[in-house]
């Protein structure tokens, strides 16, 4: 008897559909009505989000055979996709604000980044290496082309074609690392693959396993811009519009990160120390690196980029580590990382005034033009920089126990160092914020798709500060 | 434990209202009422205070407990934030302060920070409100503080977390400690001080938790951060910094450094003792140079912490008690200083020396008052310092009697610069006289007099503090004296002292001299309540 699929199925998967479904009522919109698109087409994808997101938390999960091999419906799925529609939200209200000033037909702009977050879901869900191909792809070919949104920007050409050809060159790598566990083990699905390599040991096969591991790992790796495969982020970050650069920031690290846990933490737990100590070589570099050269940004696009980077370098410790509580550290990391980043994008709406974005000059002063934008962006900062008793610092404290329980002295003592340069560029913002500003200066205009993401994110960090403990029931992960 | 939960909630509670409220001229009334809340709540339940706990599993995920406790150490301090704080508040000038709702804001909210640090006894929740303690002085120097504030501010904040980064490595190294000798990892400092002596990495554990508390303090070498930040930030903020935050080093050493590494800083002590000697030195003779008496001020006030810190670093209760006092009386004296130093700026405009002389005569009241506070800083009999300074030479003289004598000298360094400085201002030919050069008003008087009598009283009936102070004493000297035994017995080059039933301070026998052992262990005559 051949399964079917029923309504449980269907309403297990709801949350793609949905988004599926907005997506191309958005594309059919922009095609027939260009006016009323631009009316409409946010409000269209916030309706979209918010109801995948209500069917992601309700979503009952399938036993459908169909289904199983290659979607896993557990709560890590369900806390990622939650988290993934929330950072699509905060995307899709900072696009609205930006298109307020630059003005640019929106009807397609919401359906790719529609399309993104269904690859971000397919992430979450993954049960099998397609299905997490799959994922990534629809995300990293959405985001080449939203990087090249502004057709009249011409960084934002070079940021998309670097990003598309870098990026094209690490699916292969990852695609081809696919192949070769393939052809160590004889299937692509994660449930299978720790017990394979169990009786793969100390055969020629196990070298085909590990060589597969470490090319997935380097597409991972690239997509997460972990040094040395960072070098496409710094440019496409500078290139893209404002919210493009938020969603890469949050949206595309949390994806890469939510593979690496998919497949490292979840699939192939601990499965061969050489991997952990390959993960702790890749953090020096990156965590070096990226909080070195972050000391001399002045676009603040660009800022984020490294400063992007350098969190990454933290959230490998976790998956160096990878000790019981590793994922539970990895999300909650991920997840302050994600506010602080969106509160801190929400403040530059406000002020970006050009296609370069937002300049470390155009700081000055800010906190007397607009008090509430400085708190909030010094906050964000600060959490950034994780310093306490910001949230931040309780991500990193986790991080660095980890660390520390694991046995990786100097990684920590590194991240410990990289933390203290880390403060100083995060403060010279701040700093910049609070100095004396020019004459001539007006107060930012009323943004209050912005405003909403800037408080909400201020407001998310002040509770998680003080009360830390609720953060990690919200994410029900263990 | 109600109590200490209204004493911690409150100055959070009070800041978030003044952050709200709108700029105005009657904020800086409401602003010192709120902040005198917390001293009326340590005085109205005087006797009660001690023993008083919060605990609450804050993070359990991490095992970080919310855990405060009052002991008669932390009483000390929160008494002295206590009064430290309306102070400060009341040395601002209420009318030219922009943005005041933020300002008065963020000095409550440091009130809450501090009264957090000085009562924590979990480790992760002490190097939270260590560094957080930072952030609200970091935003008063910056958007209040003189000239090259944004500069002072960042080598200030980055310089202390610099210093104290490593402090998580050693917090996290006392968690697995604790884990592989008794089987659960624990931050909390009472179930930490049995266990950390004995770890196999002690030294370089307490030598990142020394580093930290040498920056904050500062112990000389580390004090590249001080003259910057304290000549930038505004008056307010130079005395919230040292008078208290100066006072939080103290504490740490204190509260982590000595209970849990007794071996280690006893090991230590020659070159502890080595460097605070050549701060408090080197603080005297920078003051001496210097043109500006804000400066000189800053100077002085590091010359004196590590006089305090001296007093720390040899193992005597008598020093320790002295220490504890002076860092009190630090507190109080360095208070005055700056406040007056702030209205003499005000009028005179300028915080250079040499400029301005003879205002003796334009404004009596304003001389005779720095005068005074002059006398307390340099440790005149009647006034706090002479107590805390005459306990800590007392203490210094029973380990070795030179290192006294230096310490002793530098109490004439610090006639020197300061009388210098009154000179030079005061009492030389006086100029033509200006408008802004009016005397202390009846209002500014009423905010030094809470000072005046506090250091009249330590200085001539300081009996009570002490008796507050040395249970706090106790407990240092009697780990150490508990460890004593274990020295013995592995043949180290610590010879034993014989039991002195009649007298606090032992005297050490010849041979010891001889072979300049450092220090020996005094026993305490009775055990107070």
């Amino acid at each position: 008897m051949t399964p079917t699929l029923t309504l449980n199925d269907f309403a297990a998967l709801s949350p793609m559909l949905i988004l599926l479904a907005f997506a191309l009522i958005l594309l059919l919109v922009e095609s027939f009505a260009q006016e009323a698109a631009k009316r409409w087409s946010t409000a269209i994808a916030l309706i979209g989000l918010v109801i995948a997101g209500y069917a992601a938390v309700v979503a009952p999960a399938s036993d459908n055979p169909l289904l199983l091999p290659w979607l896993r419906f557990d709560s890590l799925a369900r806390t990622l996709s939650v988290f993934f529609i929330v950072i699509g939200v905060a995307t899709v209200l900072l696009s609205s604000a930006f298109f307020k000033r630059f003005d640019a037909s929106h009807g397609e702009y919401y359906f790719l980044l529609l399309s993104a977050i269904i690859g971000l879901l397919f992430i979450g869900y993954s049960a099998d290496f397609l299905t997490l191909f799959l994922g990534l792809e629809t995300l990293s070919i959405s985001l080449y082309v939203l990087c090249g949104y502004m057709k009249k920007w011409e960084h934002s050409h070079e940021a998309a074609i670097k990003y598309f050809l870098m990026g094209a060159l690490a699916a292969a790598f990852l695609l081809y690392g696919i192949a070769l566990i393939y052809g160590a083990t004889g299937t692509t699905n994660f449930d299978a693959l720790l017990p394979m390599y169990e009786g793969l040991k100390g055969t020629p096969q196990q070298t085909l396993f590990l060589a597969g591991v470490a090319l997935v790992t380097l597409g991972l790796a690239f997509k997460a811009a972990i040094v040395p495969f960072h070098v496409w982020a710094p440019d496409v970050y500078e290139g893209a519009p404002t919210p493009v650069t938020a969603f890469m920031a949050v949206g595309t690290k949390a994806g890469a990160f939510a593979a690496f846990a998919r497949v490292f933490l979840v699939a192939l737990p601990n499965f061969d120390p050489i991997w952990n100590e390959l993960i702790a070589l890749l953090a020096f570099p990156t965590l070096i690196y990226a909080n070195i050269v972050a000391l001399r940004q002045v676009q603040l696009r660009r800022f984020f980029a490294y400063s992007g980077i350098s969190h990454a370098g933290f959230l490998l410790i976790p998956l160096a580590a990878g000790n019981a509580h590793s994922l539970q550290a990895l999300v909650f990391y991920l997840v302050v990382y994600a506010l602080a980043t969106l509160g801190s994008f929400a403040v530059l709406a406000f002020l970006d005034e050009r296609s370069q974005g937002v300049m470390l000059n155009d700081l000055r002063g800010l906190f007397r033009r607009s008090p509430m934008l400085a708190a909030v962006f010094s906050l964000c900062l600060l959490t950034l920089a994780g310093i306490p008793p910001t949230a931040g610092f309780f991500a990193k404290f986790y991080v660095f126990k980890l660390a520390f329980e694991a046995g990786y002295y100097t990684l920590l003592v590194v991240g410990l160092l990289t933390t203290i340069l880390s403060a100083y560029y995060y403060l010279r913002i701040v700093s910049v914020m609070f100095s004396e500003a020019p004459a001539e200066t007006t107060a930012p205009q009323r943004l209050d798709s912005a405003a909403i993401v800037g408080t909400l994110a201020f407001a998310a960090i002040i509770v998680f500060s003080c009360l830390p403990a609720p953060l990690l029931t919200l994410l029900d992960l263990q | 434990m109600q109590g200490l939960a209204w004493l911690f909630a409150i100055p959070f509670l009070t800041s978030v209202i003044l952050f709200f409220l709108p700029n105005g001229r009657h904020l800086k009334s409401l602003a010192v009422l709120f902040s005198l809340l917390p001293l009326a709540l340590l005085i109205g339940n005087f006797d009660h205070w001690i023993g008083a706990t919060i605990e609450y599993p804050w993070f359990p995920a991490i095992g970080i407990e919310f855990y405060l406790t009052v002991d008669s150490l932390s009483l000390v301090f929160l008494f002295l934030t206590a009064v430290i704080i309306p102070i400060s508040l009341l040395a601002v000038r209420g009318q030219q302060l922009i943005f005041s709702s933020t300002f008065y804001g963020l000095v409550l909210l440091l009130e809450g920070l501090l009264i957090g640090f000085f009562t924590a006894r979990d480790l992760a929740v002490f190097t939270i409100f260590w560094e957080a303690m930072l952030l609200p002085l970091y935003f008063i120097i910056a958007l209040w503080g003189g000239p090259q504030r944004q500069a002072a501010a960042i080598k200030f904040l980055v310089y202390m977390i610099a210093g104290s980064v490593l402090m998580i490595v050693g917090v996290l190294a006392l968690y697995f400690t604790a884990e592989t000798s008794s089987g659960v990892g624990t931050f909390n400092l009472n179930a930490l001080a049995s266990v950390a002596g004995s770890s196999p990495n002690a030294t370089w554990i307490c030598a990142v938790f020394l580093l930290a508390f040498a920056v904050k303090t500062p112990l000389f070498p580390f004090h590249a951060w001080l003259p910057d930040a304290y000549y930038q930030a505004p008056t307010a903020g130079t005395i919230l910094l040292s008078a208290i935050l100066s006072k939080a080093g103290i504490y740490g050493l204190l509260r982590v450094a000595l209970p849990l590494f007794p071996d280690v800083m006893v090991a230590w002590s020659p070159l502890l003792l080595a460097l605070a000697i050549i701060g408090v030195l080197y603080g005297g003779m920078a003051a001496w140079m210097q043109n500006d008496y804000k400066s000189l001020i800053a100077y002085s006030s590091f010359s004196h912490v590590n006089f305090v810190l001296a007093g720390l670093f040899v193992f005597s209760q008598t020093a320790q008690e002295g220490a504890i006092l002076q860092a009190v009386n630090h507190g109080i004296t360095i208070t005055a200083l700056f406040l007056v130093a702030g209205w003499l700026q005000e009028r005179i405009g300028t915080t250079a020396i040499g400029g301005v002389s003879g205002l003796a005569k334009f404004v009596p009241h304003l001389c005779w008052l720095t005068l005074f506070f002059v006398l307390s800083s340099v440790a005149v009999p009647g006034t706090n310092s002479f107590i805390g300074e005459l306990l800590i030479l007392f203490g210094v003289f029973g380990v070795n009697p030179w290192m006294a004598a230096a310490l002793a000298l530098t109490v004439i360094l610090s006639v020197i610069y300061m009388l210098r400085w009154m000179q030079k201002v005061y009492f030389e030919a006086p100029g033509l006289y200006q408008e802004a050069w009016v005397d202390l008003k009846g209002r500014e008087m009423l905010v030094a007099l809470p000072l005046v009598l506090l250091i009249l009283w330590i200085g001539i009936y300081p009996a009570p503090f002490l008796e507050r102070i040395r249970p706090a004493t106790e407990k240092t000297v009697a780990v150490e004296v508990q460890r004593f035994p274990d020295s013995l017995s592995r043949g180290s080059r610590y010879r034993s002292s014989p039991v002195c039933p009649q007298t606090v301070l032992c005297q050490s026998p010849q041979h010891l001299r001889r072979n300049s052992v450092f220090y020996f262990r005094e026993l305490p005559v009775e055990v107070l309540p």
